[in-house]
């Protein structure tokens, strides 16, 4: 018999309503959102928060902002339930695949929240696509989902500057990247716990205050409670990272690397901040190329 | 004065970073996971320990600033605070438009 592990990697997440990632709806569903919500592009937290404020009446918007959220919440169920099962084959703490399965339930709890906030307004479950761009759970799809939802992303800013954007490309190329990094505790709970997790403060207390300016009690409490969750995942990323790069400069410089990476793709970055990872990024280039130096030498070395 | 962060309670949510309107905290410049305030870009504005989840920034009262980079770091903040307002406008402004857009395709 397979091990559990096995038979889940051959197992893509399935859901019903079955994933609709936006960057695969049909013509009829993009000309249908643009009626709803004036196009496919506002589809993201950001965007959909300033049109509710905009227009705090129309309830349509209100069903679309959570939609775009709980979308989020459900890729996140399976990005951290398949956590709990892989990283038994790893070299980790069982304190951390408890602190794991918490965090399932957490997620579990958060598209309940979502769920009820949505019913508030009439509105169901699959409405609305899914803010994905890929069709996968797993986190690698959760880490592009709350990208977006947390700062509009760097797909978002090309397109307000009118650039040719590739979404597809762009899906791949961050699935990689993101795949490449989940294969490591360290990296993993770094980028997503610390950082994704981090970025996801400032989506659920700007969402906390569109509830309290438009006078949306339950939208104002639910999305309360959801902040504070993420500042327990954050703490438990951090403890965790803390505990296994501790007394190893190499660990935890790869740490940082996660966290600096997914900043750059998350993006929404200020010239300062820019600068400063831009520095971080050539200092950890130099290093690799003396290291490389360094190799080189000793292989030459060992052969005299 | 100039705030400081408690690293051994903080856990590196980054959302002081992204709050500071001088951008004087730091991550990445030491090699270890640290957030830190270069105290010279303080400006005492105390954003940073409102939106601290964890409460773990406080402020230094022995530090004194040198007035010349203080009214720096204020006039960078001042550009900050423009710059914020203006994206804020724009935002709202483009809102607007959709919401427009939305009601005369009813």
């Amino acid at each position: 018999m397979s091990k559990l592990i096995e038979t889940l990697r051959n197992s893509p997440s399935r859901r019903n309503p079955p994933y609709r990632p936006l960057a695969r709806i049909d013509e009829a569903e993009r000309e249908e959102l643009k009626r709803k919500i004036g196009g496919v592009e506002h589809y993201n937290g950001q965007s959909m928060r300033e049109l509710v404020l905009a227009a705090p009446e129309n309830v349509e918007l209100r069903k679309a902002m959570v939609s775009s959220i709980m979308s989020a919440e459900f890729a996140g169920i399976d990005a951290f339930s398949r956590k709990v099962v892989e990283w038994q084959e790893w070299d980790v703490p069982e304190s951390l695949i408890l602190a794991m399965a918490r965090q399932t339930w957490d997620e579990v709890r958060h598209a309940q929240l979502s769920k009820g906030v949505l019913e508030s307004y009439g509105g169901v479950v699959g409405e609305y696509p899914d803010t994905l761009a890929g069709g996968q759970g797993g986190a690698g799809a959760q880490t592009q989902g709350q990208g977006q939802e947390a700062g509009g992303g760097p797909m978002r800013r090309r397109q307000a500057n009118g650039q040719q954007v590739n979404p597809q490309a762009q899906a791949t190329a961050q699935a990689a990247l993101g795949e490449a990094f989940m294969r490591n505790p360290i990296a993993s709970l770094s980028m997503t716990n610390v950082s994704l997790e981090g970025g996801a403060l400032t989506l659920f207390k700007g969402t906390s205050e569109v509830g309290h300016k438009v006078g949306d009690d339950l939208m104002e409490l639910c999305y309360d409670y959801n902040w504070a969750d993420e500042v327990t995942h954050v703490s438990i990323g951090d403890y965790f990272v803390k505990q296994l790069t501790e007394g190893d400069p190499k660990k935890e410089r790869l740490a940082l690397m996660a966290h600096a990476r997914h900043e750059m793709m998350r993006g929404n970055l200020s010239p300062t901040q820019t600068e400063e990872l831009k520095a971080f990024f050539a200092e950890e280039l130099e290093r690799a190329d003396e290291a490389l130096v360094g190799d080189g030498q000793a292989a030459a070395g060992g052969y005299r | 004065m100039a705030y400081v962060i408690d690293l051994k309670a903080c856990i590196n949510c980054s959302l002081c970073r992204r709050s500071c309107p001088t951008e004087c905290i730091t991550y990445y410049r030491t090699g270890h996971r640290t957030h830190v305030i270069q105290p010279e870009g303080c400006i005492d504005c105390d954003i940073c320990a409102q939106v601290c989840p964890v409460d773990c920034i406080t402020f230094d009262k022995s530090y004194v600033p040198d007035p010349i980079k203080l009214e720096a770091a204020k006039e960078s903040a001042r550009g900050w605070a423009r710059k914020r307002r203006q994206e804020q406008l724009t935002a709202r402004e483009a809102a607007h438009v959709v919401i427009a857009g939305i009601g005369a395709g009813h």
